[in-house]
């Protein structure tokens, strides 16, 4: 045993390399080179589902707004509706403007949900992004004082933005997304 | 075609990659999750003062979101600024704490690693998957036996264990011995200069309880680690007449510490060095073939050989197909 060994050692010591003898923060950007074979880690799987959570309380707000619509623009804007003027017109195009927008937002958020469960690293950079603007938003409202996040508030909404945010930016889920690809021929049988 | 760029630059030579861009807004993201789970624990926790005896269950999500999101993440900032990554005889934690010291390190192929390991009485462990630890919660709680729990993963080299084996005791999932394995890297010296195949880490759990760094629920291991150390080499030695120890005095002064789960640690810093590379291969297939239900025993199944070029002496027609497959995972 010791024989080989030793000698085994001699040889192979010219190939051990010496690192810093300091941690850099910057470990946690450093990229990260998983193999291929990688299987979806739970923290993919969990983002995509918050993110489709996610949608799904858009979607309940939409029909909150639709349905308290006439008490919304009383309250708010202080108009006051009358059935049958240019006014209720008006607030009802508003309405039907603000829907179809929030619904194509909703669509692309399902997208992004749909990608992110298959490892699109650009997807996952772009929801983190827009749950980073939606907190400090939220964030900078609280502090000012403009609003107060409850439960019956905005909690819901901003605990499902840091939970995504937290899933998605993990070690796991970043490695998930980034790991190589074999490459994969379209076009041909 | 981000994939075909993706997969040319894995493939590409450069030990040493400049930050791209996206790296740092990872870093960024990675960071800035971890402040904003802070606010979100600060905000359950203040609602649980709003809805009288109900608050009780935001006090429990306060609980969960402390524990499992934001001591984790704040413990993995820090930690990767504050822990020395090179190999200083301790596992890390998944957050990157220290966790197990390493105490023990061993000579052989991993068959005949595999082997030794069955001879001695040990089981292997599961992998961690969503139903393997959802049974362990359920087994703890009704406490009925499940002997082949996975362990949490721990870090060495930067890696998972390569595998774990373990030892139920009294048919109670709280209490077990158990040790983790990881494969050295190729060329890899002990500090001392001395060339081993694995390294391993063997502890005892006695319990389960809150961690003390996470607050998360975990298995609590004895303080004294080098009781079950030298249980583990004394069931090796038992069972195979082939093994050989060298046990490497005052590999480290024996210190006393806490590890991962804060659990207090002491040892006298002595590392056996176990050689199973002469325990055959083919006396696994006996223990395998008996535990099935006494099968009758397939001879020289010709299954694919092991691959590690360490040890050409094995005896390789008797070489477990099974062990073959967990290669690497």
């Amino acid at each position: 045993m010791s024989g080989a060994t030793d000698r085994r050692v001699t040889d192979r010591r010219v190939n051990v390399a010496k690192r810093p003898a300091f941690e850099s923060p910057a470990a946690l950007a450093a990229p990260v080179t998983p193999p291929p074979t990688m299987r979806r880690p739970s923290a993919t799987a969990v983002g995509a589902i918050l993110v489709v959570l996610r949608v799904v309380a858009g979607v309940v707000w939409l029909v909150a707004v639709a349905a308290l619509w006439e008490q919304i623009v009383r309250e708010e804007l202080g108009v006051d509706v009358e059935a049958g003027s240019d006014v209720e017109a008006a607030s009802q195009l508003v309405l039907v403007l603000l829907l179809v927008f929030g619904g194509i937002v909703l669509l692309l958020e399902s997208a992004f949900a749909v990608l992110v469960w298959f490892g699109s690293n650009w997807a996952r950079i772009t929801v983190m992004f827009f749950a980073t603007i939606s907190i400090m938003t939220s964030w900078i409202e609280s502090v000012t004082g403009d609003a107060e996040i409850t439960v019956r508030t905005t909690l819901v909404t901003l605990a499902l933005d840091i939970l995504v945010l937290l899933a998605l930016s993990s070690r796991n889920a970043r490695a998930y997304a980034r790991r190589p690809r074999p490459r994969v021929i379209l076009h041909r049988r | 075609m981000p994939e075909a760029s993706a997969s040319t630059d894995a493939a590409g030579p450069e030990p040493r990659r400049r930050l791209s861009f996206s790296s740092i807004l990872d870093g960024f993201f990675f960071i800035f999750a971890g402040v904003a789970s802070v606010w979100l624990a600060w905000l359950v926790f203040t609602q649980s003062f709003e809805f009288g005896w109900f608050g009780i269950a935001f006090f429990v999500g306060f609980w969960v979101v402390l524990a499992y999101l934001v001591l984790p993440r704040l413990h993995r900032i820090l930690t990767a600024i504050y822990v020395p990554d090179y190999f200083i005889g301790r596992a890390r934690t998944s957050d990157g704490l220290l966790g197990d010291p390493v105490n023990l390190a061993f000579e052989g192929s991993e068959a005949s690693l595999h082997a030794a390991m069955r001879m001695g009485g040990w089981t292997r462990a599961d992998d961690v998957t969503l139903a393997t630890s959802w049974r362990i919660v359920t087994s703890t709680v009704t406490r009925r036996s499940y002997d082949v729990a996975p362990v949490s993963p721990l870090f060495l080299f930067g890696r998972q264990q390569d595998f774990a084996y373990q030892q139920e005791v009294e048919g109670n999932p709280a209490r077990r011995h158990h040790v983790r394995f990881w494969r050295t890297p190729d060329g890899w010296l002990l500090p001392g200069g001395r060339r081993v195949d694995w390294l391993a880490a063997g502890t005892f759990d006695r319990s389960v309880g809150f961690s003390l760094f996470t607050l998360q629920v975990t298995h609590k291991i004895d303080a004294d680690i080098d009781i079950e150390r030298d249980h583990i080499v004394g069931t090796l030695l038992g069972a195979n007449p082939a093994v050989r120890v060298v046990v490497l005095k005052d590999f480290s002064s024996g210190y006393h510490s806490r590890n991962g789960g804060g659990d207090t640690i002491s040892t006298d810093g002595d590392l056996p060095v176990v050689d199973v590379s002469e325990v055959p291969i083919a006396a696994i297939e006996s223990i395998t073939t008996d535990a099935a239900g006494g099968a009758l025993h397939s001879e020289g199944a010709g299954g694919p050989l092991p691959t590690d070029a360490a040890t050409p002496r094995v005896p390789v027609a008797a070489a477990e197909p099974a062990l073959q497959s967990r290669e690497g995972a």
